[in-house]
């Protein structure tokens, strides 16, 4: 991770940001973390499956975005291709980080110091074309821009906590198995897809009544069956990996 | 004949009596709960244990079996880690046994050989190695072992890591594991799950006297302040006393201490340095002037043992060459003396009363058969229960002829191990006088002149070591075949070539990826493994 450089009135007055730039942020992420809130708009666009957290082994649900690491096939031209924006890129180049030795302390607006989005002042004078956005007003108060993003910040923490829940839930159901996938694309090249996991319809339609209701009462038959349909944006995927295997030919 | 009076041969097997609380009770009450149904109303099964009598906790090191064990019984492997100081084994590293030289040491892994029973990659390996050989004769480089050139455990244990990475779910392996564990904590962890979760009954109390049945089978034990503990099938689990079968019974005990020397051990437990200290990754075996040490890695502490023959050495000497081994750290440790009293009774099952465990019998603790033999016991017990008392007999024969041949084979392994050292102890070398070798051994050991240990060399279909197992100590310890004869076999060069070749690749990509022993440990405890 990039240094963590904590955002101050002061500090930052004169910071500009170019909001399309955060795209670039997307450029060679496979499997992009998302939150249940925004399941039913991802679903639109790729599949979402579950995957372990490489630190933690803990499960986390993601947005499918290419076949290899490394791989976004919804990233061209400098820019995202989707029409929904997942909130992990529209939070860009902000975070929130933990004050504190241990990481246990306050939430911190943070910004990524190495992000494209953010201007060089000369090079802001020359590409004057560009749409750009200011942190703070010359009060030091928050910029309309700066209340979307903490916005956006806000929407993901609580989010995560969510998708903990939600993973929780479903494992105390069993109702996550691994999935096994082998893909052959047009240039017959084949690969097959490891370490990614998904609903187990069967549990699914067998679970017993009380599961069924706590599932029901939690909110979680609509993140769930979403995760199911969004199954088939495999195809779409597949279609826009062979157009860029031929299409490049 | 009244309705409460039916034949004896055609009551049905009801209620199982556990006598003995140690790690066997509990592993045998716990298969047999979890597959007849003690807590939906199956099976009854009571766990007996005197409240004065100290299991003996041997047993430190498993089998990959105790994962299915495991399984089983329906315990998570994440819990059985956090609870009971639980760490990865992956096989045994035996030093100083070829010719107690410093650099001297070879692994019996837990991996098959690359290639095994597809190719006769032994032969292959030879072959290489003779090749070597000529072409590094003046330049004095190391030749590959057979362990290292066919098997990628090795090299991962060499470097300390662990057999999987938080991300396998529970049980599954990037290589294949079975565990170091504590037995007091694993006794008690079992406990808790069997009465909690299986239905077992417990009863602390001790055992006075036996009734027997007019047919001789036991009828009920006597206890002291439970009165009479009736029940159809009786499973002795008292440990080195063998209540039942051996003292009630008196089923006679076979010693195998004219194969097996070592008569004592002395263990201790050493604190590591640091809470963050590196965790072996297998067992270490180190070779010594009458005998071996074992060293033990778990999550808070080792377990370091000197298992030797009392009459190649006293025990000062013994002590001596324990303090030696463990260094200073050794000052205010208590050295636990215990017996080893090497054999097994000549039956196993009786009547209606089976022993498992230290009552059955018991072998100086070189390839962890303890515990595996418990575990293989409880499986037969619980998969074979007869419906009823007629049919008890026939399972108990075809029960102590299968544990019969699986001792003998188990001695005829440990005994392979000795064989072929250059060690010219006193020790050693009277381990390697033919009189104390059984004749199935130098039977096999003249075919394997000629060629490598092969699957039907062994007639069980549930073999307790399989034919690698073989041809890692022998080739580990230096044992040569003369494949000359049969050269014409060896037609399938490009294969052999590939498999070394694909055993580097797995050796480079599990380095790549697999975290530390002790890693991964902290990370299960912090975070826990996925069922899946």
């Amino acid at each position: 991770m990039a240094d963590f450089i904590a955002i101050n009135p002061i500090l930052h007055a004169t910071l500009r940001i170019a909001p399309e730039k955060a795209e670039i942020h997307s450029r060679g992420i496979q499997l992009l973390p998302v939150v249940p809130a925004e399941f039913a708009s991802i679903a639109t666009q790729s599949p979402i499956v579950l995957t372990k957290n490489g630190q933690t082994g803990q499960f986390v649900t993601v947005a499918m975005l290419g076949f290899a690491p490394g791989e976004n096939l919804w990233f061209s031209d400098e820019s995202w291709q989707g029409a929904y924006l997942p909130l992990q890129l529209q939070r860009q180049p902000f975070f929130l980080g933990q004050s504190g030795d241990n990481g246990q302390g306050d939430y911190v607006l943070c910004i990524d110091p190495d992000s494209p989005a953010i201007c060089q002042e000369h090079s802001t004078a020359l590409n004057a074309t560009q749409s750009t956005a200011m942190l703070f007003n010359e009060n030091g108060i928050d910029s309309a821009y700066l209340q979307q993003i903490k916005g956006v910040l806000a929407e993901l923490l609580q989010g995560e906590q969510q998708q903990q829940h939600l993973v929780q839930a479903l494992l105390a159901a069993n109702l996550i198995q691994p999935l096994s996938l082998e893909i052959t694309f047009a240039n017959q090249q084949s690969t097959r897809l490891n370490g990614l996991y998904t609903i187990d319809q069967q549990k699914l339609a067998t679970l017993d009544a009380a599961t069924l209701v706590q599932l029901h009462q939690a909110g979680w038959l609509a993140p769930i069956y979403t995760i199911i349909a969004s199954a088939a944006q495999l195809y779409p995927l597949i279609a826009r990996k062979n157009q860029q295997l031929t299409g490049a030919a | 004949m009244t309705t409460a009076q039916a034949p004896i041969n055609s009551v049905a097997i009801k209620t199982v009596v556990i006598v003995g609380g140690g790690n066997a009770g509990w592993l045998t009450a716990g298969r047999i709960a979890a597959k007849h149904k003690t807590k939906q109303g199956g099976v009854k099964v009571i766990l007996v244990e005197s409240p004065t009598i100290a299991p003996i906790g041997v047993g430190e090191g498993t089998w990959p079996t105790m994962r299915s064990t495991l399984i089983a019984l329906g315990i998570s492997e994440t819990d059985f880690i956090r609870h009971c100081d639980a760490t990865f084994k992956q096989g045994a590293k035996f030093a100083r046994w070829v010719d107690g030289s410093a650099k001297d040491f070879y692994y019996h892994p837990l991996v098959l050989p690359q290639g095994f029973g597809k190719a006769d990659m032994a032969a292959y390996w030879h072959q290489e190695r003779h090749k070597e050989r000529h072409q590094k004769q003046q330049q004095a480089q190391p030749q590959a072992s057979f362990s290292n050139s066919l098997c990628y455990q090795e090299a991962i244990c060499e470097q300390g890591l662990a057999p999987k990475t938080i991300r396998t779910a529970e049980f599954s392996a990037v290589a294949n594991y079975a565990y170091h564990l504590d037995s007091g904590k694993f006794g008690t962890f079992l406990q808790q799950h069997c009465t909690e979760k299986l239905g077992v009954t417990h009863i602390l109390d001790d055992v006075i006297a036996i009734q027997s049945a007019c047919n001789g089978d036991i009828a009920a034990v006597e206890t002291k302040n439970h009165g009479a503990i009736a029940g159809d099938l009786f499973v002795d689990c008292t440990g080195f006393s063998s209540l039942l079968l051996g003292k009630h019974y008196q089923v006679p005990f076979k010693a195998c201490d004219d194969i097996l020397f070592i008569d004592t051990a002395l263990a201790v437990q050493v604190p590591y340095d640091s809470p963050d200290a590196a965790i072996a990754s297998h067992t270490i075996s180190t070779a010594q002037e009458a005998g071996w040490v074992w060293d033990i890695g778990l999550q808070h502490r080792r377990g370091v043992g000197y298992v030797y023959a009392s009459k190649y050495c006293t025990e000062e000497q013994a002590r001596a060459t324990l303090a030696d081994y463990v260094g200073p750290a050794i000052d205010g440790l208590t050295v636990r003396k215990i017996p080893i009293v090497s054999g097994h009774r000549t039956r196993f099952w009786q009547n209606n009363c089976v022993a498992v465990g230290l009552s059955a019998g018991f072998l100086e603790p070189l390839e962890a058969s303890a515990l595996v033999l418990v575990e293989l016991s409880a499986q037969m017990i619980s998969e074979q229960l007869p419906a009823h008392r007629g049919l008890m007999d026939i399972v108990a024969k075809r029960f102590n002829e299968t544990f019969l041949y699986r001792w003998d084979k188990i001695i005829d392994f440990l005994k392979l191990h000795y064989l072929l050292s250059q060690r010219e102890e006193p020790f050693w070398r009277d381990n390697r006088d033919p009189a104390t070798i059984p004749q199935s051994l130098l039977d096999l050991l003249q075919l394997w002149r000629y060629r490598a240990p092969g699957d039907l060399d062994f007639t069980s279909n549930n073999e307790v070591f399989p034919a690698a197992s073989y041809q890692y100590v022998l080739y580990g310890m230096g044992f040569q075949t003369d494949f000359s004869h049969n050269e014409y076999l060896l037609d399938n060069r490009d294969f052999a070539a590939q498999q070394f070749a694909q055993n580097q690749k797995m050796i480079s990509q599990a380095l790549s990826m697999l975290p530390t022993n002790r890693e991964l440990i902290t990370k299960i405890r912090d975070y826990g493994l996925s069922a899946v």
